[in-house]
């Protein structure tokens, strides 16, 4: 019988946490048992601490008693172009992998998971930072020979196991693996902790790489709302957050746009009716001590039927959440007294609020009362003031241009958060309002239109405002974060 | 500890022929074994850490076999600790990670080796380079060649490794000298197996003690004028004596091919590497055989120049492979072939890359280019078509995937470190951003985002000591973070002691999380006692003081110890030490254990209450996703893991919402931040009553129809 002239090579990408150690332990003890040489190396290092880390195995699919003595020679590190099996347990990290190569047309199955773990380069940013999983998967599609893509995570969790069983069940149910179904289950096996439940994992693995189940179908994406949806959703909520005279001023300040354009009047809709329904105490307290709110939390806390939950709400009011419940006038002077002295952020009072309780709920629910008192308060006429005049923009611009109106209409998303961050928002979006509306460096609503989108993507992706203050010509503050280089670059 | 190794420790007892299944650094302390070492030592570090962990909890063990094994507080200290070899007829060895731990020891690897020794001195270097390696990239070929230090970097099999251990003893004793058995990384994790034998007592060791001390012997001390002898001997006997040894053990291995009018001088721990590439070219098959010769160096210092000779005088030219800079094998096998005018073309890094690790992509490359010259009439275009094929298959990823985002380590979830930095983003709100001296360990994970804070690191443990010239020419007070790792190791001398010499003014914090973490929770002086960690599943660290009575038996007047979770409190004393009149050093002590230490407790204790049926409060945090704006300011204030996003639930708005997902620990973190920074009123904390007793469901209900009433 001839013997294979190269080992089958396996490249496993895992994040830390995630069991990769254990999989490669039942990979060399599959291939034991199959009388097969075998090698892994790892480099486990500091990204045993949530960082990317890697596995590399190779196997030669021989038994060892017909080599006679000999002993093939494996490599220690994986090289681009030479990998078999390309195992990720992430998504992006799937991506890294054919980044750097090692996902060859003629050669590599690619067995990963769908499901993303966000770096925290992505979810920091202000906006949406978030890698387009499409990308990844289009990419293992046309750079795989085989490629079996699905979210493992979820099934691990459905067969209350870890990703590694699920992620060698593909493995090995993908037929790339030169080890027998039964060998891997017994590797399994006498890893003993746990071994049912990975075996588990590793059948509903093992069932949709081979084909004989159906890779479950991802959770259909929600469709953006057009605009007359967005009409709808605007009036129930506007209605519910301060009644119908109020979703009556939501549908007149649309009507007042006067374009028939369905985007622009959906998009502007859109952040009007979240604007107007702004999060003051009021409806903070609100959503807070609603049934349903209770229900979610016991939901997300993996709370069982019969096992009561205590919710603590962590509130910290202070001079502005004070002054938005004054009259205006009232309202105006404490603000501009406590923004000349400093004191904005000086008399906040932490409270761990038992939301739960009797007390603490009625302490809550009493200021979600206020609601009738909302409209003649001093952030109610401030944010109505702002509206108008962003809203007049729009108008405006829509009469040169909507692409340019779409751009103003949009600024309004710049303005998110509390306190601090809020404010930090609010003059940010001032500070376009006036550079790139008003008083813009240019006639031509298209340049206008693109002046105005980088202002507002430097603001959302470095809420900070350096880059934001570099866009508009104002000096920035030269210290920059160091950006951490990736191996592939 | 982080890792149990129960089934390693069952290994270690292998007797004469049982085969040995295992990872690379766990065969040499098997191989340790069977050398009849006496001592063991070191300092911990990626990828050494096995070694002595095992040991360490193999202690039983070792104590049958009379091996002494010693958790020493740096590697200098486990340098010295070789100085028994000097006196008496004793094996013993040391590991750490270099070349950082090298340079640690370096003093006393001088006395060490300028005395000699009698018994068999070694020490496991993890050579901690490439791809995964996390300190300096710097050869300790070079600390090998200055001290006289006979250096193995065995083929990266662990038979070869085994044999490098057993035979590095004995050539130890031979020439007098200490012998470096080098690992690279991978090398140490390597999964394979060897033929054990069985496992030797030492004839002289803590369980047969020695009658009396050595007797005084000048010629023993590193100590003029006996150095002047020492340094004569070195060149004159054990160089020598150790070539001699090399050469008739066959250390190294000669690889014949029928191309012999080339050939390749390689490392021994680059072999397995230099094998794919060379079938990836065409020129080896996959048991070894090779058409170009191979002299694979097991023994990298001292070379045997003979040995060179006898490879390269037949041949047209040869190539030295040599990872990292500079290239001291080919410089002195350059030598060796000039002296002995042998006229053999000589290659090396003129083909090669100077920096970076060999990988079968750079090797290919570089031994392409060799062949052409030297062998063309060897057809290479199979390399040259592999190199394109990957080249392209690269750029066309590139262009599907675009950028990607990077994902370095970071801190674990519910790392009581994490809220430190999270303070420090907020006093530098009032105080402005001070200098930071940044440090070796877990908290140099804040250099990367979200907090991408320090602005230089120096080493282990020299923080505060790297302030100690920015802080006179700078407006505001620098600050130094250091872990309590670091601390020990030397941060206490080289860092506050200095400082208070010197009047200094600086800040430094001091993470007490309770132990070495960053290499694998190992013990530390300072670790909290057993009665704290066996108690409740609250952080232990505050029931050690060793740190706080350290600083104050230095004389440091203000030492504040604040529990890193307060992160309102933390702030304030962050910005109280920055800008306070006080002069003289300033040290906050961050005290919180290591989480992971932490859990290793809970996780089993909460299984068991849980499955007895006891009353059970789960923690958990969330974000209430109607009130979350999707400003994401809480997460550039964490970092952590299991705060993440996901898709707004609200078709209104387009923004991820934050989400605390499985996994969250329940440090409380979160909420603390959402406080200190007046952030957001979406963070709540959810108590689920597990078991709940009979009062809890009787609450519960009160409560429920409380509430319907207001629905």
């Amino acid at each position: 019988m001839s013997l294979p002239d190269r080992t089958i090579t396996i490249l496993v990408a895992a994040l830390g946490g995630e069991g990769g150690g254990v999989m490669a332990d039942w990979l060399i003890e599959a291939a034991a048992q199959s009388g097969f040489p075998a090698q892994s190396t790892s480099i486990p290092g500091v990204a045993q601490r949530t960082g990317a880390t890697t596995y590399y195995l190779e196997i030669y699919a021989a038994k060892r008693d017909q080599l006679g003595g000999r002993e093939p020679v494996m490599s220690l590190t994986p090289s681009p172009g030479n990998v078999d099996v390309m195992v990720a347990s992430e998504l992006v990290e799937a991506a890294r992998a054919m980044q750097n190569g090692y996902v060859s047309p003629d050669r590599t199955t690619l067995i990963a998971s769908t499901h993303r773990i966000y770096a925290t380069m992505e979810k920091m940013q202000m906006g949406d930072g978030r890698f387009d999983s499409d990308r990844a998967t289009n990419a293992a599609k046309q750079l795989a020979k085989h490629a079996a893509l699905f979210d493992m995570r979820e099934l691990a969790q459905a067969n209350g196991t870890v990703i590694n069983a699920v992620l060698f069940g593909a493995m090995a149910g993908s037929g790339a693996l030169p080890l027998a179904r039964e060998a891997c289950e017994a590797a399994i096996r006498k890893g003993g902790r746990g071994a049912e439940a990975s075996l588990r994992g590793f059948a509903a693995g093992f069932e949709i790489a081979a084909g004989t189940h159906a890779t479950p179908e991802p959770a259909a994406k929600r469709l953006p709302p057009v605009m007359q949806e967005i009409l709808d959703l605007g009036v129930a909520r506007l209605k519910d957050y301060q009644g119908e005279a109020y979703a009556n001023l939501f549908m007149q300040r649309v009507r007042s746009l006067g374009t028939n354009d369905a985007k622009l009047v959906g998009e502007t809709a859109r952040h009007l009716a979240v604007w107007m329904s702004y999060e003051d105490i009021i409806r903070v307290a609100d959503l807070k001590t609603r049934a349903s709110r209770f229900e979610r939390v016991r939901q997300e806390a993996g709370a069982k039927p019969g096992e009561p939950v205590v919710v603590i709400d962590y509130l910290k009011p202070g001079v502005e959440e004070l002054a938005s419940l004054l009259p205006p006038s009232m309202g105006r002077s404490l603000v501009s007294w406590a923004e000349k002295n400093g004191k904005l952020d000086a008399y906040n009072i932490g409270m761990h609020v038992k939301t739960s309780g009797m007390f603490g709920f009625l302490m809550t629910r009493s200021l979600a009362w206020l609601k009738p008192w909302r409209p003649h308060s001093y952030r109610y006429a401030e944010e109505q003031q702002l509206i108008e005049r962003w809203l007049g923009h729009v108008r405006d611009a829509a009469k040169r241009s909507v692409p340019l109106a779409l751009e103003i209409a949009e600024c309004a998303r710049i303005m998110k958060g509390y306190g601090d961050t809020h404010r930090r928002g609010k003059a940010n979006f001032l500070a376009i309002m006036d550079a790139l509306m008003e008083n813009p460096a240019t006639a031509d609503p298209d340049e206008q239109a693109k002046s105005i989108r980088k202002a507002r993507e430097a603001a959302l992706a470095d809420p900070e405002g350096k880059a934001l203050s570099a866009d508009l010509g104002r000096p920035a503050d030269a210290s920059k974060p160091v950006i951490w280089l990736s191996k592939s670059t | 500890m982080e890792r149990q190794f129960t089934e390693e420790i069952r290994s270690l007892r292998l007797g004469e022929g049982e085969t040995f299944h295992g990872e690379g650094i766990l065969a040499v302390t098997k191989a340790l074994l069977q050398s009849g070492v006496s001592y063991v030592g070191g300092y911990q570090g990626a990828p050494v850490s096995h070694l002595l962990d095992v040991m360490v909890q193999a202690r039983e063990y070792m104590d049958e076999l009379g091996v002494h094994v010693e958790a020493c507080t740096n590697e200098a200290s486990a340098a010295a600790m070789l100085g028994a070899s000097i006196n008496y007829p004793v094996r013993g060895a040391v590991t750490w990670k270099s070349i950082v731990g090298t340079n640690v020891a370096s003093d006393a690897l001088s006395y060490l080796s300028t005395a000699g020794v009698m018994g068999g001195a070694m020490i496991i270097a993890g050579e901690d380079y490439g791809e995964g390696a996390s300190v300096a990239l710097e050869r300790t070929h070079a600390v090998a060649m200055k001290s006289s230090l006979w250096m193995f970097d065995p083929r990266p099999n662990l038979p070869s490794i085994v044999r490098a251990v057993e035979k590095g003893f004995e050539l130890s004793e031979a020439s007098n000298s200490p012998v470096i058995v080098d690992l690279r990384i991978r090398a140490c994790h390597v999964h394979g197996h060897f033929r054990a034998t069985s496992n030797r007592p030492a004839a002289m060791s803590k369980r047969h003690p020695a009658q009396g001390p050595a007797p005084f012997n000048y010629d023993r001390l590193s100590h003029p004028p006996a150095t002047f002898r020492q340094e004569k001997l070195k060149a004159e006997v054990r160089l020598p004596a150790a070539r001699r040894f090399v050469a008739e053990h066959k250390l190294n291995e000669v690889f014949p091919g029928d191309l012999d009018d080339i050939g390749i001088i390689v490392q021994g721990g680059l072999y397995n590497n230099l094998l794919r590439s060379l079938s990836m070219l065409g020129a080896a098959e996959l048991f070894g055989a090779s058409r170009v010769p191979i002299l694979a160096l097991n023994v990298v210092y001292p070379l045997v120049p003979e040995e060179i000779v006898g490879f390269c005088a037949a041949k047209r030219a040869v190539i030295v492979l040599e990872e990292g800079q500079p290239e001291f094998i080919e410089q002195e096998i350059a030598t060796i072939l000039r002296r002995q005018d042998v006229q053999t073309r000589l290659h090396g890094k003129d083909l090669m890359l100077m920096a970076g690790e060999y990988s079968a992509e750079v090797l290919v490359g570089g031994l392409a280019k060799f062949l052409a010259q030297h062998a063309p009439q060897f057809d290479t275009s199979g390399g040259a078509k592999w190199l394109a094929k990957v080249a392209d298959t690269r750029k066309r990823a590139t262009e599907l995937l675009g950028g990607l985002p990077p994902r370095p380590p970071g801190f674990c979830i519910g790392c009581p470190e994490r809220p430190v930095f999270a303070a420090l983003k907020l006093a530098e709100r009032d105080t402005g951003r001070p200098h930071i001296s940044g440090d070796i360990g877990c908290h140099a994970f804040a250099t990367f985002e979200p907090f991408s804070m320090g602005n230089s690191i120096l080493g282990y443990g020299m923080s505060l000591a790297s302030s100690a010239g920015v802080g006179p020419m700078m407006a505001g007070r620098p600050l130094a973070i250091m872990g309590d790792g670091g601390f020990w190791h030397n941060g206490l001398l080289s860092g506050v002691a200095s400082n208070m010499l010197n009047k200094g003014d600086a800040v430094l914090v001091v993470m007490k999380n309770g132990y070495a973490s960053a290499t694998g929770t190992q013990e530390l002086i300072s670790s909290p006692p057993k009665e704290a960690r066996d108690s409740t599943g609250a952080s232990a660290s505050h029931a050690d003081r060793t740190i706080e009575n350290a600083l104050s038996g230095l004389g440091v007047g203000w030492v504040k110890t604040v529990h890193t979770y307060h992160v309102a409190e933390m702030q304030r004393t962050l910005t109280e030490a920055l800008t306070t009149d006080y002069k003289g050093l300033k040290v906050i002590v961050a005290d919180g254990e290591c989480q992971l230490e932490r859990q290793r407790r809970v996780k089993p204790e909460n299984a068991r209450k849980l499955s007895a049926g006891e009353r059970l409060v789960k923690v958990k945090y969330g974000v209430d996703e109607d009130t979350c704006t999707g400003d994401h300011s809480c997460i550039r204030l964490s970092g952590c893991p299991t705060l993440t996003v996901k898709d707004n639930p609200d078709p209104l708005r387009t923004d991820p919402v934050a989400t605390v997902i499985d996994g969250c620990v329940g440090c409380g973190l979160c909420g603390e931040n959402a406080h200190a920074a007046t952030l957001c009123p979406s963070f709540y904390r959810a108590e689920v009553i597990q078991n709940p007793n009979a009062w809890d469901r009787l609450a519960s209900g009160v409560r429920d129809s409380f509430k319907g009433l207001f629905a």
